[in-house]
């Protein structure tokens, strides 16, 4: 039934994808420098996660109505997409000051304890961005597929699975462009036990995806209320179940597992972008999602009868 | 101060959508905006006992405003008197609001950018009128009033047929409440 909705779009989606990826980028490259010392993700990396968060959030500026009033969404604290703004301006701070470190040539390169300093900013914030999209949806009440603290665990999971293929990617590029390394211009991460064990570790961590997804669709199907199990019915066998399925679960989940698990850099390149590609179809899937509410008694009789903008009396309407 | 709240009578309301067109041109909405929508359930039951009733939708000004706590710009506001309303000005689209609503009160305004939705008619509330709706409805399905009045027709009107709220499990609290004679599933 077609019905005409007026929810957030594709392009919050690229948003989360974006932020969740770039934070997790940052946490890993924080708790790499906090515990385990110096270069042990790229610098690339380390630049790519303030990056990305600062792409995301030009996404989130572009989905909405006003966009050159895109400041005022910093003035209401009390509210989680503030707390989100906020967290996501200063993890990008925190990220590029935190990368710069990277680059032997700036003044600022020698000093440890300030990198640190940035690398424990980095992980907070990070962790932060990383977390916020999913707890944005699950407090949701009348979002019968979002609601629930479950939602926010696999955006966690996701993030974290996205950030580790971006690190394995930007290690992959820099390691095939090391002349700034040989020459002492930035930091290497040859040796980085982070990046030896990234593969493996995501791996892990989409074989918990899998897992967490199964599961959770079927609570959702099984659940408390009917409005929740027809909302993940549309995931196991409405619209949104051939993405779900070929797109997320196989593309984007059990080939890069099965990949991740070779010891060949570039394979586990390919395999990092199928695990971006999965992200990015999952929070489309789940952005989408989201156009279920909790409907009124007539309401969807009624907004499907109503028109969605390509009828031939509105396009006369409007000539 | 007083609790403006609206009674809607399901038994009286015949389906005219007067309601819905009063709304539209006294807040001079584009012609894909509604804030003031009336669905219809049924018909129910097996002829010759067939019924079917029209549920006239809106705002439903709730107490505890999921939209106002989801708002990041401060745009949304509720008043004192529970006249939930949009600053404009304020408004960035960001439709957090429109999401957090489970009422679906709340449209976005494509050319303006903002989100936009039904406030009681607080113009005409603040000069001592009743909403719009409330005065193009001829079969006076729609009554307005102060909650707080003990002798207001609302106040009277809830207590004497159990009046219910939509969705009220959410623990929205809203100000919007229906009477509801003809037994339809309604919760």
């Amino acid at each position: 039934m077609s019905h005409k909705h007026d929810g957030w779009g594709w392009m919050l989606a690229v948003d989360f994808f974006f932020a969740g990826m770039g934070g997790a980028m940052l946490v890993i490259a924080g708790i790499g420098d906090l515990f385990l010392g110096d270069g042990q993700t790229s610098v690339l990396g380390n630049f790519a996660g303030a990056v990305f968060i600062a792409v995301g959030a030009c996404f989130l500026i572009l989905e909405l109505g006003r966009p050159f009033q895109a400041f005022r969404v910093f003035m209401n604290p009390k509210t989680i997409l503030t707390f989100g703004a906020w967290n996501m301006t200063l993890a990008i701070i925190a990220g590029i000051l935190f990368a710069s470190f990277g680059i032997t040539l700036l003044p600022w390169s020698k000093l440890i304890l300030l990198r640190k300093f940035f690398a424990a900013f980095c992980l907070i914030f990070g962790l932060v961005v990383a977390t916020y999209p999913g707890a944005l949806l699950a407090r949701n009440k009348a979002r019968p597929f979002w609601n629930g603290p479950g939602i926010m665990v696999l955006f966690f999971l996701s993030s974290f699975i996205t950030g580790m293929a971006g690190h394995i990617l930007c290690g992959y590029i820099i390691g095939e462009s090391s002349w700034f390394i040989v020459n002492g211009y930035i930091v290497g991460s040859f040796s980085s036990l982070v990046l030896q064990d990234l593969p493996h570790l995501t791996a892990i961590l989409l074989l918990f995806q899998l897992i967490f997804w199964s599961g959770y669709i079927w609570i959702k199907w099984s659940g408390s209320t009917e409005r929740e199990a027809k909302a993940a019915q549309r995931w196991i066998s409405g619209d949104l179940s051939a993405s779900f399925k070929l797109g997320f679960i196989l593309l984007g989940t059990i080939v890069p597992i099965v990949l991740l698990l070779f010891t060949n850099p570039v394979v586990h390149s390919v395999g990092a972008c199928l695990a971006l590609l999965g992200g990015m179809i999952m929070r489309y899937l789940v952005v989408r999602a989201g156009e279920d509410r909790t409907w009124l008694p007539g309401e969807l009789k009624y907004r499907s009868r109503l028109p969605v903008g390509n009828e031939d009396f509105l396009k006369a309407w409007k000539s | 101060m007083a609790h403006y709240a609206m009674v809607i009578d399901t038994r009286r309301c015949v389906g005219c959508h007067s309601c819905t067109v009063a709304c539209k041109v006294h807040n001079e909405l584009p012609v894909d905006m509604i804030y003031n929508p009336v669905t219809t359930v049924g018909p129910i039951g097996v002829f010759p006992d067939l019924h079917m009733v029209h549920i006239p939708l809106l705002c439903m000004h709730c107490e505890n405003t999921p939209c106002v706590d989801a708002c990041p710009t401060g745009a949304s506001l509720r008043r004192e008197d529970g006249i939930v309303w949009i600053e404009e000005k304020k408004c960035v689209g960001c439709k957090a609001c429109v999401m957090a609503c489970p009422y679906g009160a709340r449209i976005p305004n494509q050319k303006k950018g903002i989100v936009q939705k039904c406030d009681f008619c607080s113009d005409r509330v603040d000069q001592g009128k009743v909403p719009r709706c409330v005065q193009s409805c001829h079969q006076k399905a729609r009554i307005f009033g102060d909650l707080d009045d003990p002798n207001s027709e609302v106040c009277k009107l809830i207590n004497r047929f159990h009046a219910i709220r939509l969705l009220d499990e959410l623990g929205t609290k809203p100000s919007v409440y229906y009477i509801n004679g003809l037994g339809v599933q309604m919760r």
